[in-house]
C-alpha cells in the first residue's frame, strides 16, 4: 500500500492512538485481519475506503469499550444486589448531579466523534481534484461503463463496457452514476462506501485503488428480482496495462474469417443483434448492425458485447467467463503479475462453457428476471432481461465458437 | 364520550332516549359468548383481542422469517425462489412491525392505560373497538395477497421506482399499501382516544409526573403515531395512485424524482422506530422497580428523556438515506443529530442500571427479561452509533450489519420488552400465573437463540453481505474464522432455536390455562395503580376511583417509612386495600353499552380497498357500508333498553350504561 495519499491528520491522530492504546481490544483486532471475505469493510485498498477505515476503527473502539462498561455494571449489580433477604431497601429516587454526568459525557464523547465525522464528510465529498471520468449506469440487474473521451488516457472514442469496471491506479476516479429504471447503489467495500444510482439524477462517487488486482462489489439497493445477482468487479491495472486495455478496446472489429465462428456471427446477427451491440459488426449487405434494445427491453439497453473475452464476467458478473481454475489464478495473481495476466483475456481453454451454454440456452432459468411471464403484459411486451430465444443446439455451439472471438 | 365522572360528581342518573329509535338497538351486554367479544367496547377485551390477533401475526411472521433463514443457511439456497423470497422479506418485516409490535403496543396500553390511570374506559370506547376491528381487517387484507397472486415484493421501505406497476406487476403492492391505510386508520384512532384519556380521564391527584412509566411512554408513543400516521398515509395515497390511476408522483419520465418517497417514507419510518421501542422502555421501567424493591431511579428523567426521544426523533429521518446521494451539509446535519439522540437513550439505560443498583432483586422471568433488553438494546444502541457515523454507515448500510442492529434493537429491545410485560400482567389479565419453570426456558432459549441469529449478522455485513438477497454465493464467502457460511449457518440454526423459545411462550400459555395456579391479588408486590383491582378487573376497573397522592401509589398505600430508622414496614396488604374500595363503592358506576356498528364501519374499509383493486362499483359498495355504519353508530340509542336484557334488568340496576 502506497503511503503517499494526503490524510487528514486529525483522525489519523485518532487512529494512531488507538493503534497505540487498544492494540489488545480483540474484537478489534480479529474483525480487521485480512484474507476475509472480498467484500469485507474493515479491508481498505484505496484513500477514500482507508478515510472511513480511520474513522470507523476508533468508533467501534469506544462502542465496545462502553458496551464493555454497560455490560459489567448490570453484571455486576445482578450478583450483588440478588435478594438475599435483605431488608427492603432505601426508597431512593434517584441522583442529579449523578444523572448529569452520567448525561454530559456521553454527550461529550458524541461531540467528539461528531466533528471528525464530519471533517471526513466533507473530505469524502471532495471532487475537484479529480483524474477521470466514467459514467455509470445501473439497470436491471447489470451495470454499465461508459468511458467518456479522455486523450490524457488515450480514450479516443467512447468505450462501452460492462461486468468489470476496469480502471488505472493511483487515478483519483469519479464515477457519475445514475441508473435506467430503479434504483440501485455501487458498492466496492474495499475503494468506498455505496452510492446509490438514483434514474433522473446523477450521483458522484470517488473512487481509487493503490494496487493492482480485482475488488468485488454487490448492488446494495433492492432493485426487484436479481438483486442478490447484481454483482460488480473493479479492475484495477497499472497505468502501464490500463493504456494496453484502452488500446485493446478501441482496436477495430475483426470479423471471423471462416468456419463455426463465422456461421455463429451469423446467428448473433440474426437473434443476438437486436439488444445487443458489437461495435464494428456488419451485415451481410455491409450495413452497420446497430443494436435497438430499446424497443425490446423494459429499462432500454443490453451489454455491449465488444471485446467481450476481455472481460471474466457475463450477466450483470453473476456468472464467470473463466472456469473455477483459471479464475483463480488471475484473483490470486501478486500484483506484479496481475495486469498480464488479465490482459491475456478468456482463452478457449479457460472459457466457461458450462455457464455460458447454459445462458444461451435459457437465460432466465439461470438469473430470475421475471416472475411470471403472463405479467409482461403490462410493460407492452418488453423484457425484463434477457428473455428464452429457444436456439437450437447448433445455434448454440455456433454462438459459444463466434463469442470466443470478441476479443 | 364515556364515563369522566368522578365519585366526586353528583349522584344524578344521566339523561338516556327512552326508546330505541326504530331497528336500530344496542346489544345487550353479556359476560361471556361471541357476542360479549364481536360488539364489545370494553377497554380490556379490546386489549385482549389486540394482543391474541398480534402473537397470531407474530407467529406468522416468525414463520416467515424462519423460511428466510432456513433459505440463507447454505450459499445457493433452493428452499425459496427469488419471487418468493422477495415476498417473505417485504412481509415478514411489514407483519412484525405493524401486525405484531405496533398492535401489541395497543394491547398493553389499551389494557393498562385506563388501569394506570385510575380510569374505568377509555375516552371513546365505540372508537376503540373501531380501532382493532380496522386492525384485524387491514392485517388480514395485508395477506390475502399471499393467496391472490402474490405477496407485496418491494421491501417493507417500498422504494419507488420499484413499487410502480412495472416493476412489481403483480397486485401484492396494491394489497400492501391498501392494507396498511386501513391499519393506518386503526392507529390514528387509537392515538386519538389515549391522548385523550390521558389528559382527561385521570385519576385525582394524578398529576401528569405522578402518573406510571408505561403510560407516560405509551402517550409520547401515541403522539408520535398522531403526527407520523398522517405521513405515511399520504405517502401510501400517492403510491396507490401511481399504481391504479396512472398517476406519475415517481415516475422519472414524468420529471418526479423518487427520492421523494424515500423522504416521505422515512419522515414516517423513523418515528415509527421509536413508536416501537418506546413502549418496551415504559414496560421495563415498570418490572424493573417492582422486581428490584426501589423506585425507578430518576423518574422525571427517565419521562423527559423519552419525551426528547420524542422530539429529536423527527430531525433523524435521513439517516436511512446517507447512500443516497443528499450532499455533504444534509449528511453531516443528520449524522450529528443522529448522534444527539443516543444521549437521551443513554440516559434511559443509566437510569435502569441504577434502578438493579441498591435494590434486593427478584430474578422472576419477567425481570429477567427486562436485564435483558437493557444488555442488548445497549448492543443495538451502540452499533447504531456506529453508523450514525455517516462515513462508516455507507459501508454498513443494507448490510447484514444494519439487520443485526436493528434486530438487537427491536427484538432484544422492543420484543423483550413485550415479553417481560407479559409476564408481569398476564396474571391481572388472565388471573393467573404463568409457569416461571417454563417461562426459564422460554427465556433462555429466547436469548440464546436471539444472539445467535442476529449476533453472527454483525460478522456477515462488516465483511459485506448485503441485504434482501435471495442467495449468497461461495464466491464471495471469503476463508477462516469470519467466512460467511459458517456465521450464516449459526444464524439459521439461531433461528430455530429463537423459534422453539418463543414456542415455549405458546406451551407456557396452554399449560397455564388449563391447570395453572390462581394468582394472588398481588403476586409481584407491585407499586401502580393497576393492581389496586382484582385480577382480572372487574368490567368497571375499580369500585371507587382511588385519589392518588404518589407516584407509587399502590407501594405508599402498602408500605410506610419509619421517619427514624429509615426502615420499610409493610402497614397493610392488597386485601385491605380492596376491601376499603369495595366499601367506598361509588354510588353510580357509568358504564359503555356495547354496539353493533364500530365492526360494520370497520368491515366497509376492506371492502373500499378490494374496490379499489379490482372493481370501482365494489368500493362503492364499500363506501355505503362504511355510511351506514356512521349513520347507525351516530343514531343508536346511548343504552339497551332495559327490558332488552334477558332477564329483564332491574331499574336500579348499579352499573348504569350509557354511550
Amino acid at each position: 500500500m502506497t503511503s503517499a495519499r494526503p490524510r487528514p491528520t486529525a483522525v489519523n491522530r485518532l487512529g494512531s492512538m488507538r493503534r497505540r492504546v487498544l492494540p489488545a481490544l480483540a474484537l478489534v483486532a480479529l474483525a480487521g485481519c485480512a484474507s476475509n471475505a472480498p467484500q469485507d469493510t474493515w479491508d481498505p485498498a484505496g484513500p477514500n475506503a482507508q478515510m472511513i477505515d480511520d474513522l470507523q476503527r476508533p468508533v467501534f473502539a469506544v462502542a465496545g469499550i462502553v458496551g464493555l462498561i454497560v455490560a459489567a455494571a448490570v453484571g455486576w449489580a445482578i450478583f450483588r444486589f440478588r435478594d438475599r433477604g435483605q431488608a427492603i431497601p432505601k426508597q431512593t429516587h434517584g441522583k442529579p448531579v449523578l444523572e448529569i454526568t452520567l448525561t454530559i459525557i456521553p454527550a461529550l464523547i458524541l461531540a467528539v466523534i461528531g466533528v471528525f465525522t464530519v471533517r471526513t464528510v466533507f473530505d469524502l465529498s471532495k471532487t475537484d481534484d479529480t483524474e477521470m471520468v466514467i459514467n455509470v449506469t445501473g439497470q436491471q440487474w447489470w451495470w454499465e461503463y461508459d468511458y467518456p473521451v479522455q486523450e490524457e488516457f488515450g480514450i479516443t472514442q467512447p468505450i462501452i463496457t460492462s461486468g468489470q469496471l476496469v480502471i488505472p491506479v493511483g487515478t483519483k476516479v469519479m464515477l457519475r452514476q445514475t441508473s435506467r429504471d430503479v434504483i440501485h447503489s455501487y458498492w466496492i467495500p474495499r475503494l468506498n462506501g455505496k452510492r446509490d444510482a438514483v434514474p433522473g439524477r446523477v450521483h458522484l462517487n470517488r473512487i481509487e485503488a493503490d494496487e493492482p488486482g480485482i475488488y468485488a462489489g454487490q448492488c446494495t439497493e433492492f432493485c426487484g428480482l436479481s438483486h442478490a445477482n447484481m454483482r460488480m468487479e473493479a479492475v484495477a491495472l497499472s497505468k502501464e496495462d490500463f493504456a494496453a486495455w484502452v488500446a485493446q478496446q478501441l482496436a477495430p472489429y475483426e470479423s471471423p474469417a471462416d468456419g463455426l465462428a463465422k456461421e455463429g456471427e451469423a446467428v448473433f446477427l440474426n437473434q443476438c443483434v437486436r439488444c445487443h451491440q458489437v461495435n464494428g459488426l456488419e451485415r451481410a449487405d455491409g450495413s452497420p448492425a446497430i443494436a435497438a434494445p430499446d424497443e425490446n427491453v423494459v429499462s432500454g439497453a443490453a451489454p455491449n458485447l465488444s471485446k467481450l473475452m476481455s472481460r471474466n464476467t457475463f450477466a450483470g458478473a453473476m456468472f464467470d467467463l473463466l472456469t473455477p481454475a483459471c479464475r483463480r489464478d488471475v484473483w490470486e495473481a501478486s500484483p506484479a503479475d496481475f495486469g498480464s495476466k488479465y490482459l491475456a483475456g478468456v482463452s478457449e481453454d479457460c472459457l466457461n462453457q458450462t455457464d455460458l451454454r447454459g445462458w444461451l440456452r435459457n437465460a432466465p432459468e439461470m438469473k430470475p428476471m421475471y416472475a411470471n411471464p403472463a405479467l409482461l403484459a403490462g410493460t407492452g411486451g418488453k423484457y425484463r432481461g434477457m428473455p428464452y430465444l429457444a436456439l437450437t443446439e447448433s445455434d448454440i455451439e455456433k454462438l459459444v465458437a463466434y463469442l470466443v472471438t470478441l476479443k | 364520550m364515556a364515563i369522566i365522572e368522578r365519585p366526586s360528581a353528583p349522584a344524578t342518573v344521566p339523561a338516556i332516549p327512552s326508546a330505541s329509535l326504530g331497528a336500530l338497538k344496542r346489544p345487550v351486554t353479556t359476560q361471556h359468548g361471541w357476542r360479549s367479544w364481536l360488539f364489545t367496547v370494553d377497554h380490556k377485551k379490546l386489549g385482549i383481542m389486540y394482543g391474541a390477533t398480534a402473537l397470531f401475526f407474530f407467529v406468522v411472521g416468525g414463520l416467515e422469517a424462519v423460511l428466510i433463514r432456513l433459505q440463507l443457511a447454505l450459499p445457493d439456497g433452493r428452499v425459496l425462489n427469488a419471487d418468493l423470497y422477495n415476498q417473505m422479506f417485504t412481509m415478514h418485516a411489514t407483519t412484525m412491525v405493524f401486525l405484531f409490535v405496533m398492535p401489541m403496543v395497543s394491547a398493553f396500553a389499551n389494557y393498562f392505560i385506563p388501569l394506570q390511570v385510575g380510569a374505568r374506559d377509555v375516552a371513546f370506547p365505540r372508537i376503540n373497538a373501531f380501532g382493532f376491528w380496522a386492525f384485524l381487517f387491514g392485517g388480514i387484507f395485508l395477506n390475502l395477497a399471499w393467496f391472490l397472486g402474490g405477496a407485496a415484493d418491494g421491501g417493507w421501505f417500498m422504494y419507488a421506482p420499484n413499487s410502480g406497476p412495472v416493476f412489481s406487476p403483480s397486485h401484492g403492492v396494491d394489497f400492501w399499501a391498501l392494507g396498511l391505510q386501513i391499519t393506518g386508520i386503526a392507529s390514528l384512532t387509537g392515538a386519538v382516544n389515549l391522548i385523550v384519556t390521558v389528559l382527561n380521564m385521570r385519576a385525582p391527584g394524578m398529576s401528569l409526573m405522578k402518573m406510571p412509566v408505561f403510560t407516560w411512554m405509551a402517550t409520547v408513543v401515541q403522539f408520535l403515531l398522531l403526527f407520523a400516521m398522517p405521513v405515511i398515509t399520504v405517502a401510501l395515497f400517492l403510491l396507490m395512485f401511481q399504481r391504479n390511476f396512472g398517476a406519475t408522483f415517481f415516475d422519472v419520465a414524468a420529471g418526479a424524482d423518487p427520492l421523494l418517497w424515500q423522504h416521505l417514507f422515512w419522515i414516517f419510518g423513523h418515528p415509527e422506530v421509536y413508536i416501537l421501542i418506546l413502549p418496551s422502555f415504559g414496560i421495563i421501567s415498570e418490572v424493573l422497580p417492582v422486581f428490584s424493591r426501589k423506585p425507578l431511579f430518576g423518574y422525571p428523567f427517565v419521562v423527559f428523556s423519552g419525551a426528547a426521544i420524542g422530539f429529536v426523533g423527527w430531525g433523524v429521518w435521513a439517516h436511512h438515506m446517507f447512500a443516497s446521494g443528499l450532499g455533504p451539509v444534509s449528511v453531516a446535519v443528520f449524522s450529528v443529530a443522529t448522534m444527539a439522540i443516543a444521549v437521551p437513550t443513554g440516559v434511559k439505560v443509566v437510569n435502569w442500571t441504577m434502578t438493579l443498583w441498591g435494590g434486593k432483586l427478584q430474578f422472576t422471568v419477567a425481570m429477567k427479561f427486562a436485564i435483558a433488553l437493557i444488555v442488548l438494546f445497549t448492543v443495538g444502541g451502540l452499533s447504531g452509533v456506529t453508523h450514525a457515523v455517516a462515513p462508516s454507515d455507507t459501508q454498513q448500510t443494507d448490510t447484514y450489519y444494519i439487520v443485526a442492529h436493528f434486530h438487537y434493537v427491536l427484538f432484544g429491545g422492543a420484543i423483550f420488552g413485550i415479553f417481560s410485560g407479559m409476564y408481569y400482567w398476564w396474571p391481572k389479565m388472565f388471573g393467573k400465573l404463568l409457569s416461571e419453570r417454563i417461562g426459564n426456558w422460554n427465556f433462555w432459549l429466547m436469548a440464546i437463540g436471539m444472539n445467535l441469529t442476529f449476533g453472527p449478522m454483525h460478522i456477515l455485513g462488516l465483511q459485506g453481505q448485503p441485504r434482501r438477497m435471495y442467495i449468497w454465493t461461495e464466491a464471495r464467502a471469503g476463508e477462516g474464522f469470519f467466512n460467511l457460511a459458517f456465521w450464516n449457518l449459526v444464524a439459521s440454526i439461531g433461528s430455530i432455536i429463537l423459534a422453539v423459545g418463543v414456542l415455549f411462550f405458546f406451551i407456557n400459555v396452554l399449560v397455564t390455562a388449563r391447570r395453572g395456579a390462581q394468582a394472588p391479588l398481588d403476586p409481584w408486590d407491585a407499586r401502580s395503580l393497576e393492581w389496586m383491582t382484582s385480577n382480572p378487573p372487574k368490567e368497571h376497573n375499580f369500585d371507587s376511583i382511588p385519589t392518588v397522592g404518589h407516584l407509587d401509589e399502590f407501594f405508599h398505600r402498602k408500605y410506610a417509612e419509619d421517619h427514624q430508622s429509615g426502615e420499610i414496614r409493610k402497614v397493610q396488604g392488597a386485601e385491605e386495600i380492596l376491601a376499603e374500595m369495595e366499601r367506598n363503592k361509588d354510588a353510580h358506576i357509568h358504564m359503555p353499552s356495547p354496539s353493533y356498528w364500530p365492526i360494520v364501519l370497520a368491515l366497509g374499509l376492506p371492502v373500499i380497498a378490494f374496490g379499489l383493486i379490482y372493481s370501482i362499483p365494489v368500493a362503492i359498495v364499500g363506501g355505503l357500508i362504511v355510511v351506514l355504519g356512521c349513520f347507525g353508530w351516530a343514531i343508536e340509542p346511548s343504552t339497551a333498553r332495559d327490558e332488552d336484557v334477558d332477564p329483564p334488568a332491574a331499574p336500579s340496576t348499579e352499573v348504569v350504561r350509557h354511550g
